[in-house]
């Protein structure tokens, strides 16, 4: 190699320095967004972008979408490392696991209050993302539950809509097991690995794994005990489709082999994906656990957007939230008809897609009727530690079905958590 | 004068040779001497993420009273224990019967009983997955030859779900091994085999007294291997169960409990390194009672 080549040759990697650093000046000013479910939070975020560029066409946008495992994984690797600059400027948490970073990784999530006018929100939702008085995050969307059912399938079995209203779980299991007689239909599908039913039932008569100080409450928990009550009689009874995982669980619904479906909101828009189903299905406040202070409303999920305290592009995302997730009624309007996203922020529901009636579901005004329930769904205290004690749950579900004594598995679950939280 | 000189001699090759290695040992030192004494001194402190504090032999004593950890410590040892022998014998008899000379497409049936552990971990666990699904393939077929009358619920009941991942990871790490075996076998005399028939030894005992014997340092290798990898099993529980281990925490294995730990719940990373040691010790300790059970008594 003689002195020509070497020469031209550091001419050609300067140049590629030079390139590669004017490339990142020009792109100074982007913001990056992980999420997870591009039919929802991903398209969800790309219209809030697009609405944010049209105002100020300066900033772009770089929306990655990952699955909600991988987003989790990353983001606490990242944190626990240390290394900041791979993380992005706004992260998706889901609001169970919202405390957990917050308290193991202070310093890792920028404080926004006083920036953001909270007030507007739901207040549970606020609630969750607060740490000693100061609130870390921007509140989007909400999984207030509902009892969607196949109108069809329960007209065969001799049920009308007025039936499925202001039911009981006792009366649900009946109906499910008239429907199974009549249609060959399976009521529900249930993954035995998945405490998510567990945790709807919990929390709508106003119970959840903790207390609201946020000591562990399992044995003498009777919200809890009924949701396990109630599980064992479905499983006992049969009336269920086993599903294993979250796609299998999603397909006993879509394929038409199940009569209803009990989850957050946010699945309406799965539901309508298939177009042939149009005019089939109902919603009906989910079914009363029978035990003192219980109702019709309940959550699922549920999730809200952090920024993160090494951003770069710090005061750029907490504006873009500000316009666009705390402020822009429209915006709420269109993800709720387009994506069946119901926010969190209560002066959205003033819009008028929230009155509309829904041809998928026959015409009847369901938006309403959620937003209605959104307003009835019990606070509780998530804490930081309900992975943990879902995976306790989760574990005991199987014996359930064999007969297990409720009071007994509560024992086990109780005895297992304490061992997890540490 | 002249010892001086071999001295400085002795020293320039010395230097070279460091020189030599001297990438790889700090490549080493970087990438797993230091994350090994890391891991250890982390295994001393607890605490939620970040937020640690020195908890001395805490997490030692917490091993004790965490009923998640002593089931997935039991998963571990009963994949091991029941699907090695297993995975090994079958590897042996693939082994003996692909070495026939006489027997055709012997190329074809090598390499299609070898291609299980070239293919995608996470695509095979998905396969596996929708195959064993209650409607799913295996299902009907064995509902079809009327074996069973009720789908089996491989995902959803704790013991077919045990059944399931030895199956899978026999699937596929079984023909792995036997290409060990093909290749030591070669290496047999085949005057021995000879010897053996001319004396009337039956096909059965040259198998056991002849092939076997002469195996047995290729045995010894692969069975740990096997064991090994078996107690660090991850892939597979972690595709097949969403990374739960479910139902019931049957399949959760020690890796997979340490990604738990450090992942999935608030993070422990602490109590994480603690549980990564009992799998060192436990691979030091099989892999010690492998050789010791082996060895040459000659």
């Amino acid at each position: 190699m003689n002195n020509r080549t070497i020469l031209s040759r550091l001419a050609a990697g300067m140049f590629a320095g030079a390139s590669l650093l004017a490339s990142t000046a020009a792109f100074a000013g982007e913001v990056t967004v992980w999420c997870w479910d591009p039919n929802f939070n991903v398209a969800i975020m790309k219209e809030a972008a697009a609405r944010y560029t049209a105002k100020r066409p300066e900033t772009t946008f770089n929306i990655v979408d990952f699955a909600k495992a991988d987003v989790e994984q990353k983001l606490q690797t990242a944190l626990s490392s240390g290394t900041t600059d791979t993380l992005p400027d706004i992260v998706l948490i889901e609001d169970y696991g919202a405390q957990k970073y917050l308290q193991s990784f202070p310093g890792a999530f920028a404080a926004l209050s006083g920036k953001i006018d909270y007030s507007g929100f739901a207040p549970y939702k606020v609630e969750l993302m607060t740490v000693d008085g100061t609130v870390y995050g921007v509140p989007f969307d909400s999984g207030v539950t509902g009892l969607y059912y196949r109108k069809d399938y329960l007209e065969q079995a001799g049920f009308k809509p007025e039936d499925m209203q202001d039911l009981t779980w006792d009366r649900f299991i009946e109906i499910g097991k008239e429907v199974e007689a009549k249609t060959g239909k399976k009521m529900l599908g249930l993954d035995i690995n998945d405490a998510g039913f567990i945790r709807i039932l919990m929390q709508s008569a106003g119970g959840w794994y903790f207390d609201k100080e946020g000591n562990l409450s399992i044995e003498n928990n009777a919200a809890l005990k009924a949701a396990l009550e109630t599980e064992q009689k479905i499983l006992q009874a049969g009336i269920h489709k086993p599903a294993a995982g979250w796609t299998e669980w999603v397909n006993t619904f879509t394929s038409g082999d199940v009569a209803t479906v009990t989850t957050g909101v946010w699945i309406t828009g799965t539901v309508k994906a298939q177009a042939d189903q149009s005019g089939k299905w109902g919603v009906a406040p989910i079914p009363k656990l029978n035990v003192e202070g219980a109702g019709h409303a309940s959550n699922l999920g549920g999730s809200s957007w952090y920024v993160t305290e090494s951003s770069a592009e710090k005061d750029e995302a907490i504006d873009f939230l500000n316009e666009v997730y705390a402020k822009d009624i429209d915006f709420y309007q269109k993800i709720l008809t387009e994506r069946g996203a119901v926010g969190s922020l209560l002066a959205a529901r003033t819009g008028a897609a929230y009155s509309e009636a829904d041809a998928f579901f026959g015409g009847e005004k369901v938006w309403q009727n959620f937003s209605d329930w959104l307003a009835m769904v019990p606070a509780v205290n998530y804490g930081v530690f309900t992975n943990e004690v879902d995976t306790a749950v989760t574990a005991h579900l199987p014996s359930l079905g064999e007969g297990a004594n409720v009071d007994d598995v509560l024992k086990q679950i109780a005895s297992q958590a304490e061992g997890q939280i540490q | 004068m002249a010892a001086g000189k071999t001295g400085g001699l002795k020293r320039y090759h010395d230097l070279n040779g460091w020189l030599f290695v001297a990438p790889s040992v700090l490549l080493i030192s970087i990438f797993l001497v230091y994350p090994i004494f890391r891991s250890l001194y982390l295994s001393f402190f607890s605490g939620k993420g970040m937020m640690m504090k020195f908890a001395g032999f805490g997490n030692v004593a917490r091993l004790w009273h965490d009923p998640v950890f002593i089931q997935a410590l039991t998963n571990t040892v009963v994949f091991f224990v029941v699907q090695v022998p297993i995975m090994i014998l079958l590897a042996l008899m693939l082994a003996a019967v692909l070495n026939n000379d006489r027997l055709k497409f012997i190329g074809f049936f090598r390499t299609a009983i070898f291609l299980p552990c070239v293919a995608s971990l996470v695509a095979y666990s998905v396969l596996f997955k929708s195959m064993f699904s209650v409607d799913g393939v295996v299902n009907q077929a064995l509902m079809a030859i009327g074996l069973i009358g009720t789908p089996i619920g491989w995902l959803t009941e704790p013991f077919w779900a045990k059944v399931l991942v030895i199956l899978a990871i026999t699937w596929r790490w079984t023909g792995y091994n036997m290409i060990f075996y093909l290749a030591a076998l070669q290496n047999i005399d085949k005057s021995i085999y000879e010897a053996a028939r001319i004396d009337g030894v039956p096909a059965w005992a040259r198998f056991v007294h002849i092939t076997v014997p002469m195996l047995k340092p290729v045995i010894l290798f692969t069975t740990i291997i096997s064991t090994i990898g078996t107690i660090q099993l991850f892939d597979e529980v972690y595709n097949l169960t969403e990374g739960k281990g479910g139902p019931a925490n049957a399949t959760l294995t020690l890796s997979l409990y340490i990604y738990n730990l450090t992942f999935r719940f608030m993070p422990s990373f602490g109590y994480a390194a603690t549980v990564s040691y009992v799998i060192v010790l436990m691979v030091a300790l099989f892999s010690f009672l492998q050789f010791y059970a082996a060895r040459d008594r000659a």
